[in-house]
Protein backbone atom coordinates (compact mmCIF):
# COMPACT_ATOMS: atom_id res chain seq x y z
CA UNK A 1 0.00 0.00 0.00
CA UNK A 2 2.98 2.27 0.83
CA UNK A 3 4.53 1.84 -2.75
CA UNK A 4 0.98 2.44 -4.19
CA UNK A 5 0.93 5.93 -2.44
CA UNK A 6 4.28 6.86 -3.65
CA UNK A 7 3.95 5.83 -6.62
CA UNK A 8 0.66 7.82 -6.75
CA UNK A 9 1.83 11.07 -5.74
CA UNK A 10 5.29 10.71 -7.93
CA UNK A 11 2.78 9.64 -10.57
CA UNK A 12 1.07 13.32 -10.10
CA UNK A 13 4.37 15.12 -9.56
CA UNK A 14 5.15 13.43 -12.96
CA UNK A 15 1.54 14.05 -14.37
CA UNK A 16 1.14 11.33 -15.67
CA UNK A 17 -1.80 8.96 -14.02
CA UNK A 18 -2.15 6.14 -12.11
CA UNK A 19 -5.36 4.56 -11.56
CA UNK A 20 -6.24 0.68 -10.89
CA UNK A 21 -9.31 -0.10 -10.52
CA UNK A 22 -9.10 -4.01 -9.35
CA UNK A 23 -9.24 -3.81 -5.80
CA UNK A 24 -6.26 -6.62 -6.60
CA UNK A 25 -2.75 -5.17 -5.83
CA UNK A 26 -1.30 -3.88 -8.81
CA UNK A 27 2.26 -4.93 -9.30
CA UNK A 28 2.66 -2.22 -12.05
CA UNK A 29 0.38 0.61 -13.28
CA UNK A 30 2.18 3.82 -13.78
CA UNK A 31 1.47 5.83 -16.71
CA UNK A 32 -1.93 6.24 -19.10
CA UNK A 33 0.00 4.12 -21.73
CA UNK A 34 -0.03 1.16 -19.39
CA UNK A 35 -3.11 -0.79 -18.75
CA UNK A 36 -3.04 -2.62 -15.62
CA UNK A 37 -1.22 -6.01 -14.91
CA UNK A 38 -1.76 -7.59 -11.88
CA UNK A 39 0.40 -9.64 -9.38
CA UNK A 40 -0.37 -13.72 -8.69
CA UNK A 41 -1.76 -14.05 -12.56
CA UNK A 42 0.13 -15.49 -15.20
CA UNK A 43 0.04 -14.39 -18.71
CA UNK A 44 -0.06 -15.39 -22.39
CA UNK A 45 1.50 -13.44 -25.39
CA UNK A 46 -2.15 -13.08 -27.05
CA UNK A 47 -3.14 -11.11 -23.82
CA UNK A 48 -5.49 -14.02 -21.74
CA UNK A 49 -4.97 -13.88 -18.29
CA UNK A 50 -5.10 -17.44 -15.74
CA UNK A 51 -5.41 -17.70 -11.70
CA UNK A 52 -4.08 -20.45 -10.35
CA UNK A 53 -5.82 -21.83 -7.09
CA UNK A 54 -5.88 -25.42 -6.15
CA UNK A 55 -7.18 -27.37 -9.10
CA UNK A 56 -9.20 -24.60 -10.61
CA UNK A 57 -7.53 -22.28 -12.40
CA UNK A 58 -9.79 -18.92 -13.99
CA UNK A 59 -9.30 -17.59 -17.65
CA UNK A 60 -9.80 -13.67 -18.99
CA UNK A 61 -8.47 -11.78 -21.25
CA UNK A 62 -6.43 -8.56 -19.58
CA UNK A 63 -6.63 -5.07 -19.70
CA UNK A 64 -4.47 -4.47 -22.59
CA UNK A 65 -6.51 -6.66 -24.23
CA UNK A 66 -10.24 -5.48 -23.93
CA UNK A 67 -8.33 -1.68 -24.36
CA UNK A 68 -7.55 -2.63 -27.89
CA UNK A 69 -11.00 -4.05 -28.23
CA UNK A 70 -13.16 -1.46 -28.01
CA UNK A 71 -16.47 -2.22 -26.06
CA UNK A 72 -17.49 -5.72 -25.87
CA UNK A 73 -20.94 -5.98 -27.01
CA UNK A 74 -21.18 -10.17 -27.44
CA UNK A 75 -19.09 -13.27 -25.71
CA UNK A 76 -19.41 -16.59 -26.89
CA UNK A 77 -17.97 -19.40 -24.51
CA UNK A 78 -17.49 -23.08 -24.67
CA UNK A 79 -20.03 -25.56 -22.89
CA UNK A 80 -19.53 -26.86 -19.26
CA UNK A 81 -17.38 -30.16 -19.73
CA UNK A 82 -15.59 -29.19 -22.38
CA UNK A 83 -11.94 -29.47 -23.37
CA UNK A 84 -9.63 -26.22 -24.24
CA UNK A 85 -6.18 -26.73 -25.02
CA UNK A 86 -3.20 -24.54 -24.27
CA UNK A 87 -3.07 -21.84 -27.43
CA UNK A 88 -6.12 -23.06 -29.19
CA UNK A 89 -9.38 -20.83 -29.21
CA UNK A 90 -11.93 -21.66 -26.65
CA UNK A 91 -14.12 -18.83 -27.48
CA UNK A 92 -14.79 -15.41 -28.98
CA UNK A 93 -15.66 -12.18 -28.15
CA UNK A 94 -17.06 -9.11 -30.55
CA UNK A 95 -16.26 -5.65 -30.70
CA UNK A 96 -17.21 -3.02 -33.24
CA UNK A 97 -18.04 -5.70 -35.91
CA UNK A 98 -15.13 -7.71 -35.15
CA UNK A 99 -15.46 -11.12 -33.60
CA UNK A 100 -11.74 -11.76 -32.07
CA UNK A 101 -10.98 -15.40 -30.91
CA UNK A 102 -9.83 -16.15 -27.32
CA UNK A 103 -7.54 -18.37 -26.90
CA UNK A 104 -6.98 -20.58 -23.75
CA UNK A 105 -3.64 -20.03 -21.95
CA UNK A 106 -4.08 -23.74 -20.31
CA UNK A 107 -5.01 -26.96 -21.06
CA UNK A 108 -7.91 -29.16 -19.58
CA UNK A 109 -11.81 -28.99 -19.02
CA UNK A 110 -14.06 -26.22 -18.35
CA UNK A 111 -15.90 -26.43 -15.15
CA UNK A 112 -17.46 -23.20 -15.00
CA UNK A 113 -18.47 -20.47 -17.29
CA UNK A 114 -19.21 -16.74 -16.46
CA UNK A 115 -22.80 -16.86 -17.64
CA UNK A 116 -23.50 -13.10 -16.60
CA UNK A 117 -21.03 -11.84 -19.87
CA UNK A 118 -24.11 -13.22 -22.08
CA UNK A 119 -26.36 -10.31 -20.14
CA UNK A 120 -23.19 -7.64 -19.90
CA UNK A 121 -20.88 -7.90 -22.14
CA UNK A 122 -19.12 -5.03 -21.02
CA UNK A 123 -17.98 -6.34 -17.56
CA UNK A 124 -14.99 -7.78 -19.61
CA UNK A 125 -14.00 -4.31 -20.46
CA UNK A 126 -14.97 -2.50 -16.81
CA UNK A 127 -13.55 -5.48 -14.85
CA UNK A 128 -11.53 -7.80 -16.77
CA UNK A 129 -9.58 -9.25 -14.06
CA UNK A 130 -12.51 -9.77 -11.80
CA UNK A 131 -16.26 -10.05 -12.62
CA UNK A 132 -15.42 -10.08 -16.37
CA UNK A 133 -13.17 -13.86 -15.65
CA UNK A 134 -14.61 -15.84 -18.70
CA UNK A 135 -14.21 -19.34 -17.82
CA UNK A 136 -12.61 -21.68 -15.17
CA UNK A 137 -10.67 -24.64 -16.09
CA UNK A 138 -9.60 -27.57 -14.42
CA UNK A 139 -5.73 -27.82 -15.87
CA UNK A 140 -4.95 -31.47 -17.44
CA UNK A 141 -1.40 -29.99 -17.39
CA UNK A 142 -0.81 -27.38 -14.28
CA UNK A 143 3.51 -27.44 -15.91
CA UNK A 144 2.00 -25.73 -18.63
CA UNK A 145 1.47 -22.45 -16.55
CA UNK A 146 5.44 -22.40 -15.99
CA UNK A 147 5.90 -21.14 -19.79
CA UNK A 148 3.58 -18.23 -19.06
CA UNK A 149 4.64 -14.95 -18.25
CA UNK A 150 4.72 -13.11 -15.03
CA UNK A 151 3.53 -9.77 -14.27
CA UNK A 152 6.71 -8.34 -15.00
CA UNK A 153 7.36 -10.43 -17.96
CA UNK A 154 4.11 -9.53 -19.46
CA UNK A 155 4.25 -5.73 -18.26
CA UNK A 156 7.68 -5.69 -20.35
CA UNK A 157 5.94 -7.57 -22.95
CA UNK A 158 3.09 -5.06 -23.40
CA UNK A 159 5.57 -1.67 -23.18
CA UNK A 160 8.03 -3.85 -26.02
CA UNK A 161 4.47 -4.02 -28.09
CA UNK A 162 3.37 -0.95 -28.13
CA UNK A 163 6.46 0.89 -28.51
CA UNK A 164 7.35 -0.89 -32.05
CA UNK A 165 4.47 0.14 -33.90
CA UNK B 1 11.88 12.11 -6.22
CA UNK B 2 11.09 11.80 -10.16
CA UNK B 3 14.78 10.07 -10.67
CA UNK B 4 14.02 7.97 -7.71
CA UNK B 5 11.08 6.57 -9.19
CA UNK B 6 12.58 6.08 -12.42
CA UNK B 7 15.60 3.79 -11.61
CA UNK B 8 13.32 1.81 -9.08
CA UNK B 9 11.56 1.04 -12.16
CA UNK B 10 14.53 -0.56 -14.20
CA UNK B 11 12.77 -3.90 -14.60
CA UNK B 12 11.09 -2.19 -17.23
CA UNK B 13 14.28 -1.59 -19.11
CA UNK B 14 15.00 -3.55 -21.97
CA UNK B 15 17.37 -3.18 -25.35
CA UNK B 16 14.67 -1.92 -27.18
CA UNK B 17 13.49 0.98 -24.58
CA UNK B 18 14.36 2.82 -22.03
CA UNK B 19 13.06 5.17 -19.89
CA UNK B 20 13.30 9.08 -20.74
CA UNK B 21 10.93 11.05 -18.41
CA UNK B 22 8.49 8.34 -17.32
CA UNK B 23 7.76 6.93 -20.35
CA UNK B 24 9.35 4.20 -22.49
CA UNK B 25 11.49 5.16 -25.84
CA UNK B 26 12.89 3.68 -28.77
CA UNK B 27 16.82 2.74 -28.23
CA UNK B 28 18.69 4.41 -31.52
CA UNK B 29 19.70 0.72 -32.94
CA UNK B 30 15.57 -0.15 -32.32
CA UNK B 31 14.21 3.00 -34.09
CA UNK B 32 16.35 2.40 -36.94
CA UNK B 33 15.00 -1.20 -37.29
CA UNK B 34 11.33 -0.30 -37.13
CA UNK B 35 11.50 2.73 -39.60
CA UNK B 36 13.23 -0.38 -41.96
CA UNK B 37 10.48 -2.26 -41.57
CA UNK B 38 8.35 0.06 -42.32
CA UNK B 39 9.87 1.22 -45.78
CA UNK B 40 9.07 -2.74 -46.52
CA UNK B 41 5.61 -3.38 -45.61
CA UNK B 42 3.99 -5.56 -48.97
CA UNK B 43 0.90 -6.43 -49.77
CA UNK B 44 -0.56 -9.42 -52.13
CA UNK B 45 -3.54 -8.29 -53.96
CA UNK B 46 -5.99 -10.72 -55.80
CA UNK B 47 -8.50 -9.14 -58.09
CA UNK B 48 -10.83 -11.81 -58.57
CA UNK B 49 -13.73 -10.54 -59.96
CA UNK B 50 -17.35 -12.38 -59.26
CA UNK B 51 -17.23 -14.81 -56.31
CA UNK B 52 -19.73 -16.76 -55.46
CA UNK B 53 -20.20 -16.42 -51.49
CA UNK B 54 -18.82 -19.49 -49.98
CA UNK B 55 -16.10 -20.24 -52.02
CA UNK B 56 -14.82 -16.89 -51.15
CA UNK B 57 -15.33 -17.93 -47.65
CA UNK B 58 -13.08 -21.19 -48.00
CA UNK B 59 -10.61 -19.51 -49.53
CA UNK B 60 -10.37 -16.99 -46.96
CA UNK B 61 -10.28 -19.34 -44.49
CA UNK B 62 -7.27 -21.40 -46.16
CA UNK B 63 -5.26 -17.75 -46.69
CA UNK B 64 -5.79 -17.01 -43.04
CA UNK B 65 -4.67 -19.80 -41.90
CA UNK B 66 -1.31 -19.95 -44.50
CA UNK B 67 -0.76 -16.16 -43.10
CA UNK B 68 -0.89 -17.43 -39.29
CA UNK B 69 1.36 -20.12 -40.63
CA UNK B 70 3.48 -17.49 -42.06
CA UNK B 71 3.65 -19.21 -45.34
CA UNK B 72 1.99 -16.27 -47.35
CA UNK B 73 2.78 -12.26 -46.43
CA UNK B 74 -0.45 -9.89 -45.77
CA UNK B 75 -2.88 -10.90 -48.39
CA UNK B 76 -6.48 -9.06 -49.88
CA UNK B 77 -8.97 -10.20 -51.81
CA UNK B 78 -10.64 -7.63 -54.22
CA UNK B 79 -14.34 -9.05 -55.79
CA UNK B 80 -17.82 -8.37 -55.76
CA UNK B 81 -20.48 -11.03 -54.95
CA UNK B 82 -23.61 -12.04 -56.65
CA UNK B 83 -26.86 -11.37 -54.52
CA UNK B 84 -26.06 -12.45 -51.35
CA UNK B 85 -27.35 -11.79 -47.86
CA UNK B 86 -24.90 -12.75 -44.71
CA UNK B 87 -25.32 -13.11 -40.37
CA UNK B 88 -22.50 -12.60 -38.08
CA UNK B 89 -21.69 -14.66 -35.53
CA UNK B 90 -24.82 -13.28 -33.02
CA UNK B 91 -26.96 -14.79 -36.13
CA UNK B 92 -29.45 -11.76 -35.80
CA UNK B 93 -32.00 -13.74 -37.63
CA UNK B 94 -34.59 -11.15 -36.71
CA UNK B 95 -32.95 -8.23 -38.68
CA UNK B 96 -34.14 -10.38 -41.80
CA UNK B 97 -37.39 -9.50 -42.89
CA UNK B 98 -37.91 -11.99 -44.99
CA UNK B 99 -38.29 -15.87 -45.22
CA UNK B 100 -35.16 -17.70 -46.90
CA UNK B 101 -37.50 -18.68 -49.41
CA UNK B 102 -38.55 -15.54 -50.54
CA UNK B 103 -34.41 -14.49 -50.92
CA UNK B 104 -34.08 -17.94 -53.06
CA UNK B 105 -36.99 -16.95 -55.05
CA UNK B 106 -35.61 -13.34 -55.31
CA UNK B 107 -32.04 -15.44 -56.83
CA UNK B 108 -30.17 -14.50 -53.28
CA UNK B 109 -28.28 -16.45 -50.93
CA UNK B 110 -28.10 -16.66 -47.24
CA UNK B 111 -25.05 -17.81 -45.30
CA UNK B 112 -24.41 -17.73 -41.68
CA UNK B 113 -20.57 -16.80 -40.81
CA UNK B 114 -18.10 -16.30 -38.04
CA UNK B 115 -18.05 -12.29 -38.44
CA UNK B 116 -18.35 -9.52 -36.42
CA UNK B 117 -21.48 -7.25 -37.46
CA UNK B 118 -24.84 -7.82 -38.06
CA UNK B 119 -27.24 -8.63 -40.96
CA UNK B 120 -25.84 -7.11 -44.31
CA UNK B 121 -26.50 -7.79 -48.01
CA UNK B 122 -23.83 -8.03 -50.59
CA UNK B 123 -24.27 -7.60 -54.47
CA UNK B 124 -23.00 -6.48 -57.76
CA UNK B 125 -21.46 -2.70 -57.85
CA UNK B 126 -20.57 -3.54 -54.38
CA UNK B 127 -16.84 -3.20 -53.99
CA UNK B 128 -15.50 -5.84 -51.46
CA UNK B 129 -12.30 -5.78 -49.94
CA UNK B 130 -11.48 -8.79 -47.54
CA UNK B 131 -7.90 -8.30 -46.30
CA UNK B 132 -5.77 -11.35 -44.50
CA UNK B 133 -3.68 -9.31 -42.84
CA UNK B 134 -1.20 -9.95 -39.55
CA UNK B 135 -2.85 -7.08 -36.89
CA UNK B 136 -0.01 -8.06 -34.74
CA UNK B 137 2.82 -7.17 -37.17
CA UNK B 138 0.90 -3.89 -37.95
CA UNK B 139 0.42 -3.21 -33.99
CA UNK B 140 -3.04 -3.26 -34.26
CA UNK B 141 -5.72 -4.05 -31.99
CA UNK B 142 -9.37 -4.92 -33.58
CA UNK B 143 -10.78 -1.30 -32.47
CA UNK B 144 -7.55 0.29 -34.55
CA UNK B 145 -7.77 -2.02 -37.41
CA UNK B 146 -11.80 -1.19 -37.89
CA UNK B 147 -11.08 2.62 -37.42
CA UNK B 148 -8.47 2.51 -40.73
CA UNK B 149 -11.24 0.15 -42.28
CA UNK B 150 -13.54 3.40 -42.33
CA UNK B 151 -10.72 5.54 -42.98
CA UNK B 152 -10.26 3.79 -45.84
CA UNK B 153 -13.93 3.82 -47.24
CA UNK B 154 -13.84 7.60 -46.33
CA UNK B 155 -11.13 8.76 -47.99
CA UNK B 156 -11.91 7.13 -50.92
CA UNK B 157 -15.65 8.93 -50.97
CA UNK B 158 -14.04 11.65 -50.65
CA UNK B 159 -12.45 11.51 -54.02
CA UNK B 160 -15.86 11.80 -55.25
CA UNK B 161 -16.75 14.93 -53.22
CA UNK B 162 -18.79 13.41 -50.95
CA UNK B 163 -17.96 13.97 -47.09
CA UNK B 164 -18.46 10.73 -45.14
CA UNK B 165 -17.95 9.94 -41.39
CA UNK B 166 -17.76 7.03 -38.80
CA UNK B 167 -20.44 5.88 -37.62
CA UNK B 168 -21.63 6.88 -33.76
CA UNK B 169 -20.91 4.95 -30.98
CA UNK B 170 -22.09 1.02 -31.74
CA UNK B 171 -23.02 2.41 -35.75
CA UNK B 172 -19.56 1.24 -37.08
CA UNK B 173 -19.42 1.64 -40.61
CA UNK B 174 -19.02 4.84 -42.80
CA UNK B 175 -22.03 7.46 -43.35
CA UNK B 176 -23.04 9.91 -45.51
CA UNK B 177 -25.70 12.08 -42.76
CA UNK B 178 -27.88 9.51 -41.56
CA UNK B 179 -27.40 6.94 -44.77
CA UNK B 180 -24.66 4.03 -44.70
CA UNK B 181 -22.23 3.88 -47.47
CA UNK B 182 -20.22 1.21 -46.12
CA UNK B 183 -20.31 -1.45 -43.98
CA UNK B 184 -17.64 -3.76 -41.74
CA UNK B 185 -17.64 -7.01 -40.56
CA UNK B 186 -14.16 -8.19 -39.29
CA UNK B 187 -13.48 -12.05 -37.96
CA UNK B 188 -9.62 -12.15 -35.84
CA UNK B 189 -8.28 -15.41 -35.24
CA UNK B 190 -4.27 -15.51 -34.01
CA UNK B 191 -4.03 -12.00 -34.97
CA UNK B 192 -4.88 -12.69 -38.22
CA UNK B 193 -8.43 -10.83 -40.11
CA UNK B 194 -10.96 -12.14 -42.36
CA UNK B 195 -14.17 -10.92 -44.17
CA UNK B 196 -13.77 -7.04 -44.30
CA UNK B 197 -15.65 -4.29 -46.12
CA UNK B 198 -18.22 -3.95 -48.65
CA UNK B 199 -18.84 -0.14 -49.86
CA UNK B 200 -21.62 0.36 -51.95
CA UNK B 201 -20.62 1.80 -55.80
CA UNK B 202 -23.64 1.53 -57.11
CA UNK B 203 -25.61 -1.69 -56.02
CA UNK B 204 -29.56 -2.14 -55.87
CA UNK B 205 -30.80 -0.85 -53.09
CA UNK B 206 -33.94 -2.42 -53.23
CA UNK B 207 -32.28 -5.41 -51.65
CA UNK B 208 -31.57 -3.61 -47.98
CA UNK B 209 -35.58 -3.14 -47.93
CA UNK B 210 -35.74 -6.87 -47.25
CA UNK B 211 -33.05 -6.33 -43.86
CA UNK B 212 -32.64 -3.97 -40.76
CA UNK B 213 -29.52 -3.08 -42.38
CA UNK B 214 -26.51 -3.75 -39.73
CA UNK B 215 -29.59 -4.05 -37.02
CA UNK B 216 -30.19 -0.47 -37.28
CA UNK B 217 -33.38 0.66 -38.24
CA UNK B 218 -34.13 4.27 -38.10
CA UNK B 219 -31.66 4.87 -40.78
CA UNK B 220 -31.11 4.54 -44.63
CA UNK B 221 -28.13 2.98 -47.22
CA UNK B 222 -26.92 5.30 -49.98
CA UNK B 223 -24.19 4.92 -52.43
CA UNK B 224 -21.41 6.61 -54.02
CA UNK B 225 -23.94 6.99 -57.56
CA UNK B 226 -26.35 8.75 -55.01
CA UNK B 227 -23.82 10.89 -52.82
CA UNK B 228 -21.86 12.32 -55.94
CA UNK B 229 -22.40 14.89 -59.07
CA UNK B 230 -19.38 13.53 -60.16
CA UNK B 231 -19.59 10.92 -62.93
CA UNK B 232 -18.22 7.73 -62.13
CA UNK B 233 -15.13 5.74 -64.22
CA UNK B 234 -15.13 2.03 -64.56
CA UNK B 235 -15.38 -0.26 -61.94
CA UNK B 236 -11.83 -1.26 -62.22
CA UNK B 237 -10.64 2.31 -62.13
CA UNK B 238 -13.03 2.46 -58.64
CA UNK B 239 -11.79 -0.49 -57.09
CA UNK B 240 -8.14 0.41 -58.04
CA UNK B 241 -8.69 3.88 -56.33
CA UNK B 242 -9.99 1.91 -53.16
CA UNK B 243 -7.45 -0.08 -52.57
CA UNK B 244 -5.09 2.42 -52.90
CA UNK B 245 -6.47 4.09 -50.12
CA UNK B 246 -7.05 0.73 -48.21
CA UNK B 247 -3.02 0.42 -49.21
CA UNK B 248 -2.18 4.19 -48.25
CA UNK B 249 -4.25 4.01 -44.92
CA UNK B 250 -2.54 0.57 -43.68
CA UNK B 251 1.02 1.70 -44.79
CA UNK B 252 1.85 -0.97 -47.29
CA UNK B 253 4.13 0.46 -49.15
CA UNK B 254 4.42 -2.30 -52.34
CA UNK B 255 1.42 -3.81 -53.72
CA UNK B 256 1.96 -6.68 -55.75
CA UNK B 257 -1.64 -8.04 -57.92
CA UNK B 258 -2.11 -11.23 -58.82
CA UNK B 259 -4.70 -12.15 -61.48
CA UNK B 260 -6.26 -15.28 -63.04
CA UNK B 261 -6.43 -16.89 -60.10
CA UNK B 262 -8.40 -19.92 -59.33
CA UNK B 263 -11.48 -19.53 -56.48
CA UNK B 264 -10.39 -23.00 -55.14
CA UNK B 265 -7.10 -21.45 -54.43
CA UNK B 266 -4.71 -24.70 -55.10
CA UNK B 267 -1.74 -23.37 -55.13
CA UNK B 268 -1.11 -25.52 -58.62
CA UNK B 269 -3.51 -23.03 -60.31
CA UNK B 270 -2.28 -19.92 -59.23
CA UNK B 271 -0.50 -17.78 -62.05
Amino acid sequence: MAMRVWASSTANALRISCAPKSSLYPSFSLSKCFSTVLDGLKYSTSHEWVKHEGSVATVGITAHAQEHLGEVVFVELPENGASVSKGRSFGAVESVKATSDVNSPISGEVVEINSALTEKPGTINSSPYEEGWMIKVKPSNPAELDSLLGPKEYTKFCVEEDAAH
Amino acid sequence: MALLLVRKLNLLETEETRWCRGRPKLTWDALIRKDAMRLHRSLEVWKMGFVNYLEALKLQEKLAHDRKMGKISDTLLALQHPPTYTLGKRKTTHNLLVSEEELQHMGAELHYTERGGDVTFHGPRQAILYPIISLRDLGLGARMYVENLELTMIKFASLYGVTARRGNKCETGVWVEDRKIGAIGVRISSGITSHGLAFNIDPDLNYFKHIVPCGIADKGVTSLRKETNVALPADEVLHEQLLSCFAGVFGFTTVVEKDNISVSGDEEKRV
